[in-house]
C-alpha cells in the first residue's frame, strides 16, 4: 500500500534570515548603547596644591630691571716677567803694590774698627727701637682688650635687658590670655546658668499659697552628662511646698544643659549650687 | 586605551582582559543571547502570520463560503496554508474518502475525520511550539551562568589582592567590573527570552483553543451533513 496521498504537507520555510539579521541588529544596538551611553573611562580630578596664608601676601616686588648682559671681563694679559740678565762687570785687576798694601791694611783695620763701632751702635739703636715698638704694641693690645671687654659687658647687659623685657611681655601676654579665657568662661558659665534657670523655671509649678519672692538654695549633684543625681535644699524658703516644687522641677529638668567646654563645665559638675527665686 | 594609565575600564578592554573561564562564560552567553533573539524573531513572524491566516480563514469559513470551494483552494496552496486550514483540509479529505466507502456507519466516518484532524492539530501545534523550550532554558539558566562567571571573576580578583601588601579598591575594581559584565550579559540574554517565552506560550495556547473549537464545530457540521445525506 502506498500512503503518499495521505502524507502530511511538509512544514513551511520560516523567514530565518530576516530573524537572524534582526537578532544581530539588537545586539549591535545594545553594544553601541553601552559603549556610547556609559562613560567607562574614569576621569580623576587633577590634584591641586593649596597654600594657606594667614595674611595677604605683600604685593609682589616690581620685576627686577633686566640685568645687563654680563660683560666679559677682559682677560688680564699674562704679565710676562722680562728677565733682565744683569751683567756684572768683572772686578778690575789688582795691581800689586806692597807699600800701598801696608797702608791699605792699616786703613782697612781702622775702617773695620769704625765699622764695628758703627754696627754696635746700630744694633743698640735697633734694640732700643724694638723695645719701644714692643712697648707700644703691648699698650695697643691692652687698650684693645679693654675695649673688647667693655663691649662685651655692654652687650651682655643689653641682651639681659632684652630677655627681661621679653619675659615680661610673655608674662603679660599669658596674663592677658588667661584673663580673656577667664572672662570667656565666666560668660559661658553665666549663659548656661541662665539656661538652667530658665529650664527649671519652665518646669516649676508654684504652689498657690506662695507669697513674695522667697529664695531657695539647692545643692544639685550632676553627672558629666548633665543628669541630675540628687537635689538637696541647703537654704529653705520657709515654705516647704515651694521647696518641694523647686526640687521636683530640678529633677524634672534632668538632663540640665551643660557647656561642652571642660573648664566651663567644672563650674557645674559634680556639684552645682542653685539659687531659685519664683519671680525674676 | 592605554593600559599604562591604570584605570582603563572600557568595555572591550574589560572583556579582552578577563580570565579564560569568564571569557568562555561570556562567549556562551553571547551565543545564547543571539540564538534566543533569533528564535524570538522567528516565532514573532510565525505567530503573526498564523494569527492573520487563521483570522482570514475563520472569516471565510463562517462567512458562508462553499466548503468544497474552500477545500479546493486550501488543497491547492498547500505550502502557504495556515494551521487551521490544514486541519480543515485533513479532516475534509478524510471525510470525503470515508463517505464514499459503503458500509460505514456515521460514527465511524466522523471518528475517522476527527482522528485525522487531531493528528494534523498535534503536528501543527508541535511546529508552533518548536524552539520555545530553548527560550525557556535560556531564560532560566543564563542568569546562573552569568553569576558563575561573576563569582569566578571576583574570586580571581581577590586572589590577586592577597599577594599585595596594601589592598586598595583600585586593585580589585577592574576584576570586579569585568566579572560583573558576565552577570549583565546573563541578564541581557535571560530577560528577553523569558518575556518571549511567556508571550508566545500564551499566544499559542489561545491559537490552540481556537483550533480545538474549530475541530469540534467542524465535526458537528460534517456529522449533521452526513446524517441529512443518509436520511434523504
Amino acid at each position: 500500500m502506498n500512503f503518499t496521498a495521505d502524507a502530511p504537507p511538509g512544514s513551511r520555510p520560516v523567514p530565518n534570515l530576516l530573524a537572524a539579521a534582526l537578532a544581530v541588529g539588537v545586539h549591535v544596538l545594545f553594544v553601541l548603547m553601552l559603549v556610547f551611553g556609559v562613560s567607562w573611562q574614569t576621569h580623576h580630578p587633577e590634584a591641586v596644591m593649596v597654600d594657606l596664608w594667614e595674611t595677604l601676601p605683600d604685593t609682589p616686588p616690581p620685576p627686577a630691571p633686566p640685568r645687563p648682559p654680563p660683560v666679559k671681563a677682559p682677560k688680564p694679559e699674562p704679565v710676562a716677567p722680562a728677565p733682565k740678565p744683569v751683567e756684572k762687570e768683572p772686578p778690575p785687576p789688582k795691581t800689586p803694590d806692597i807699600a800701598l798694601e801696608k797702608k791699605k791694611v792699616e786703613a782697612e783695620r781702622l775702617k773695620k774698627l769704625q765699622a764695628m763701632q758703627a754696627a754696635e751702635e746700630k744694633t743698640r739703636a735697633e734694640a732700643a727701637k724694638a723695645w719701644r715698638e714692643k712697648q707700644q704694641a703691648e699698650q695697643k693690645r691692652q687698650a684693645l682688650l679693654r675695649q673688647m671687654e667693655e663691649e662685651d659687658l655692654k652687650q651682655r647687659v643689653a641682651t639681659e635687658a632684652a630677655a627681661n623685657e621679653a619675659r615680661l611681655a610673655r608674662l603679660t601676654q599669658a596674663q592677658a590670655a588667661a584673663n580673656k579665657r577667664q572672662a570667656e568662661m565666666a560668660s559661658v558659665v553665666g549663659q548656661y546658668r541662665d539656661q538652667i534657670s530658665a529650664k527649671v523655671r519652665g518646669n516649676t509649678r508654684l504652689p498657690d499659697n506662695l507669697k513674695g519672692n522667697p529664695e531657695v538654695r539647692c545643692l544639685v549633684k550632676l553627672l558629666p552628662t548633665g543628669e541630675v543625681q540628687s537635689v538637696r535644699v541647703t537654704k529653705s524658703s520657709g515654705n516647704p511646698a515651694y521647696d518641694d516644687a523647686v526640687v521636683r522641677a530640678i529633677e524634672k529638668s534632668s538632663p540640665l544643659p551643660l557647656p561642652s567646654d571642660r573648664d566651663a563645665r567644672a563650674a557645674f559638675v559634680p556639684e552645682l549650687s542653685f539659687v531659685h527665686r519664683p519671680k525674676e | 586605551m592605554n593600559p599604562e594609565l591604570g584605570q582603563d575600564l572600557s568595555l572591550f578592554h574589560l572583556v579582552l582582559h578577563a580570565s579564560l573561564p569568564v571569557q568562555v562564560v561570556m562567549a556562551l552567553l553571547l551565543g545564547a543571547s543571539l540564538m534566543s533573539w533569533w528564535y524570538i524573531f522567528i516565532k514573532m513572524f510565525a505567530l503573526k502570520r498564523a494569527l492573520r491566516v487563521t483570522d482570514s480563514f475563520e472569516r471565510e469559513f463562517w462567512g458562508g463560503g462553499d466548503i468544497n470551494a474552500i477545500y479546493q483552494r486550501v488543497a491547492g496552496e498547500r505550502e502557504g496554508a495556515g494551521e487551521m486550514e490544514r486541519i480543515f483540509e485533513a479532516g475534509f479529505r478524510e471525510f470525503m474518502k470515508l463517505r464514499h466507502q459503503t458500509g460505514l456507519s456515521l460514527n465511524v466516518v466522523i471518528d475517522g475525520t476527527r482522528r485525522a484532524m487531531r493528528a494534523t492539530y498535534q503536528r501543527e501545534l508541535d511546529g508552533l511550539e518548536s524552539h520555545l523550550a530553548f527560550l525557556a532554558t535560556v531564560g532560566s539558566v543564563s542568569p546562573y551562568v552569568g553569576l558563575f562567571g561573576t563569582v569566578w571573576g571576583i574570586m580571581i580578583a581577590f586572589m590577586g589582592l592577597s599577594s599585595v601588601a596594601q589592598a586598595t579598591l583600585a586593585q580589585v575594581a577592574p576584576g570586579i567590573a569585568e566579572a560583573l559584565i558576565a552577570t549583565a550579559m546573563g541578564l541581557f540574554a535571560a530577560i528577553p527570552a523569558v518575556v518571549g517565552y511567556n508571550r508566545y506560550t500564551h499566544d499559542i495556547d489561545r491559537l490552540a483553543n481556537r483550533m480545538e473549537s474549530f475541530m469540534e464545530e467542524f465535526s458537528n457540521i460534517l456529522q449533521r451533513q452526513q446524517a441529512t445525506a443518509k436520511s434523504v
